[in-house]
């Protein structure tokens, strides 16, 4: 665990070693060089420049003399003191705004406390995730608090445990047509992803430059990538305009269908119910699962064989 | 069955019924029998009444009321009264048991009774057969088939070790308490913050104080002077410095801390520990025999040996402030030398 040693101790130590108090003399300057100048244990012991004495600390009074070495936190010897101490500091306040009303979980406000990476970076110690989900769970339960009864001191504290830059404060806007009228819809499926351009007009379709006939050879295919329109009676409404890319065909079709429905709903809004029924806007999220060793493809295991 | 009532045997009972019973007298009305309601009347002093009474009435709080309203001119200061004392009508419960209370004000050694070890329950041990012989001259005989220390002897033992930490505390040591258990960690915190000392309540990760290094190498520490004041001057100085060892270590649960209190006795740290019938009383240095699966018993003794240490810091701060310290304080040349040759910084070849 010496790797978790804090690098600024380590840098204390070398600078103890090295940049001590300098007085105004070019000599000391000269000697502070010489020492800068990486020496190696092989060298002749003599070449070396003996380290200068600390410069005398008046050590008059009776308060600014040492008297003793002793643990920065009461949790010194638990290995993790600072974890130790925020989650006794919690439990503290757990405790004393206990009675506080509370709210469901759902209606608290949303916070991004820290990942557990990010966690373990702010308290400098190897925090398994078990510990730390159980101090989430205070953070959880402080949060609960009735917000316009929450103490400052509660507020500052689980402020502290926020991730840098509040993922939950922006508002993602309702998408809108650019200048030129035209709706922008992306939409994936299976290794394809497409993003489609929507503009009013006779029902002509370009996907990647090509018709819809080239593009895709299928009937099915072309159906189903036009499948929003089709299914909303819009097809001599709009002209698509669709770049897609990745997959196979029948992806890239599906993946149209989505963006195309999408987009349309930028221009028409209403039709959300409607094309929801369709099965237009349905994400479909499933992806090729991945082989596994000792499988022969995801899920096959090899024919068993005696011996 | 009526004609039973005028025998022998229930004529004892008869007369103690004839007796007024100081709860029936209680709910007795105020106004005496057979004399007439008279609160109209200021002349009429309810005193001579309750003199003349047998039972002392005046602790009624119920005779007391009415009496206030006798008494009360206007009707305003009649509602008044009569609310005052409606308040002081019911019982108060005097001696009950709050199991936040040892928690959060837990008694001085000069404190400790029998009474108070025995409603703890610390006299409770093991089944008699789980029993370790060398715990037999604490123990005080069997109940039950279980064990039961001898609480005269754990109130002694307890005292010692109560002293034991008071001076290691007054000497500027580092007292760690451990308890380990479930339930445990409060009593263990409530200690150290009491003590000054220091806590464990999960695991001890072995090889804390024999590979000290590797496992707290990455704790902070800092120089404080004798008054317990930070000096950051020093922190330079601690970065190559050994990782601290505690001077005492109370622990309330040896039988789950084994690896602990062994190492404990590699590093010659003393040890005070809560031991149980079942126990083995020589793996501490202390041993204080007493109940050690009762959370109520180890919050108790906990909470005892936390105010001890309380009272060793009082003691050493106030030394502190005379300019005096019980201890012999590292000092700044100590600090500056490297801790394991003894040498100042660079001066292996100064040596040579």
């Amino acid at each position: 665990m010496a790797w978790t040693k804090p690098n600024v101790v380590q840098a204390m130590q070398s600078l103890r070693l090295t940049a001590l108090p300098k007085p105004t003399s070019r000599l000391s300057t000269l000697q502070t060089h010489a020492r800068n100048s990486r020496s190696y244990a092989t060298e002749a012991e003599a070449t070396k420049t003996p380290a200068p004495a600390a410069q005398e600390i008046n050590f008059g009074t009776f308060s600014s003399k040492p008297a003793r070495i002793i643990p920065a936190s009461p949790a010194y010897f638990s290995g993790s003191p600072r974890f130790i101490d925020h989650v006794l500091k919690l439990e503290s306040l757990q405790a004393k705004y206990a009675s506080l009303p509370t709210v469901v979980a759902g209606e608290a406000p949303r916070m991004a406390w820290f990942k557990l990476a990010q966690f373990r970076d702010y308290v400098g110690e190897p925090v398994p995730m078990k510990k730390y989900k159980s101090l989430v769970k205070i953070l959880q339960r402080l949060n609960r608090i009735q917000p316009d009864v929450v103490p400052a001191e509660v507020r500052e504290t689980l402020g502290s445990f926020l991730r840098p830059g509040n993922p939950y404060a922006v508002q993602n806007e309702p998408a809108t047509l650019d200048e030129n009228g035209r709706a922008r819809g992306k939409g994936k499926r299976k290794e394809s992803s497409a993003v489609v351009q929507l503009v009013e007009g006779e029902g002509e379709v370009l996907i990647n430059g090509k018709s819809l006939v080239e593009a895709f050879k299928r009937v099915h295919d072309r159906e189903s990538a036009l499948w929003a329109l089709r299914c909303t009676q819009r097809m001599d409404k709009y002209n698509v305009w669709a770049t897609v890319r990745g997959g196979g065909v029948t992806g890239q079709a599906e993946a149209v269908t989505l963006a195309t429905a999408r987009a349309l709903m930028v221009h028409e809004p209403g039709l959300k119910g409607v094309l929801r029924k369709a099965g237009a806007i349905t994400v479909d999220a499933r992806r090729v699962e991945r082989k596994k060793p000792g499988h022969v493809k995801a899920r096959k295991m090899p024919t068993w064989v005696k011996r | 069955m009526i004609v039973r009532k005028f025998g022998m045997r229930q004529s004892r009972q008869l007369l103690a019924m004839s007796r007024r019973a100081p709860i029936s007298a209680r709910f007795n009305s105020a106004i005496p029998t057979g004399e007439p309601v008279v609160p109209v009347m200021p002349t009429q002093e309810p005193e001579p009444i309750i003199q003349a009474d047998p039972v002392p009435r005046v602790e009624n709080p119920l005779v007391e009321m009415m009496s206030a309203q006798s008494q009360a001119k206007t009707p305003a200061q009649q509602e008044e009264s009569r609310r005052s004392k409606f308040h002081k009508l019911g019982t108060s419960v005097k001696a009950s048991y709050d199991p936040e209370n040892i928690l959060r004000n837990p008694p001085k050694p000069s404190q400790v009774t029998l009474e108070m070890l025995l409603a703890a329950g610390t006299h409770l041990g093991h089944s008699t057969s789980r029993w370790n012989p060398q715990n037999s001259r604490y123990i005080y005989g069997i109940r039950e088939g279980v064990h039961i220390i001898s609480l005269d002897v754990t109130a002694a033992y307890l005292r010692r070790a109560a002293k034991v930490v008071e001076e290691v505390a007054a000497r500027g040591g580092l007292i760690l308490f451990a308890g380990t258990r479930k339930g445990q960690k409060r009593a263990v915190v409530k200690a150290a913050e009491l003590a000054k000392g220091y806590h464990i309540f999960e695991r001890w990760i072995p090889g804390s104080l024999t590979n000290g290094e590797q496992i707290l190498g990455h704790c902070e520490t800092r120089v404080v002077n004798a008054l317990d004041e930070v000096l950051s001057e020093f922190k330079a100085d601690l970065a190559d410095r050994p990782s601290l060892k505690p001077d005492l270590v109370v622990c309330l649960n040896p039988l789950e801390n084994v690896v602990l209190l062994h190492e404990c006795g590699l590093n010659n740290v003393p040890t005070i520990g809560v031991v149980d019938t079942d126990a083995d009383p020589t793996r501490v240095t202390y041993p204080i025999p007493a109940n050690d699966d009762s959370l109520r018993a180890t919050c108790l003794i906990a909470g005892i040996l936390g105010r001890a240490g309380e009272a060793g810091q009082v003691r050493r701060l106030k030394m502190a402030a005379e300019g005096q310290t019980t201890y012999k304080p590292i000092s700044a040349a100590e600090l500056r030398l490297d801790p394991f040759t003894g040498l100042p910084p660079g001066g292996e070849a100064q040596k040579k």
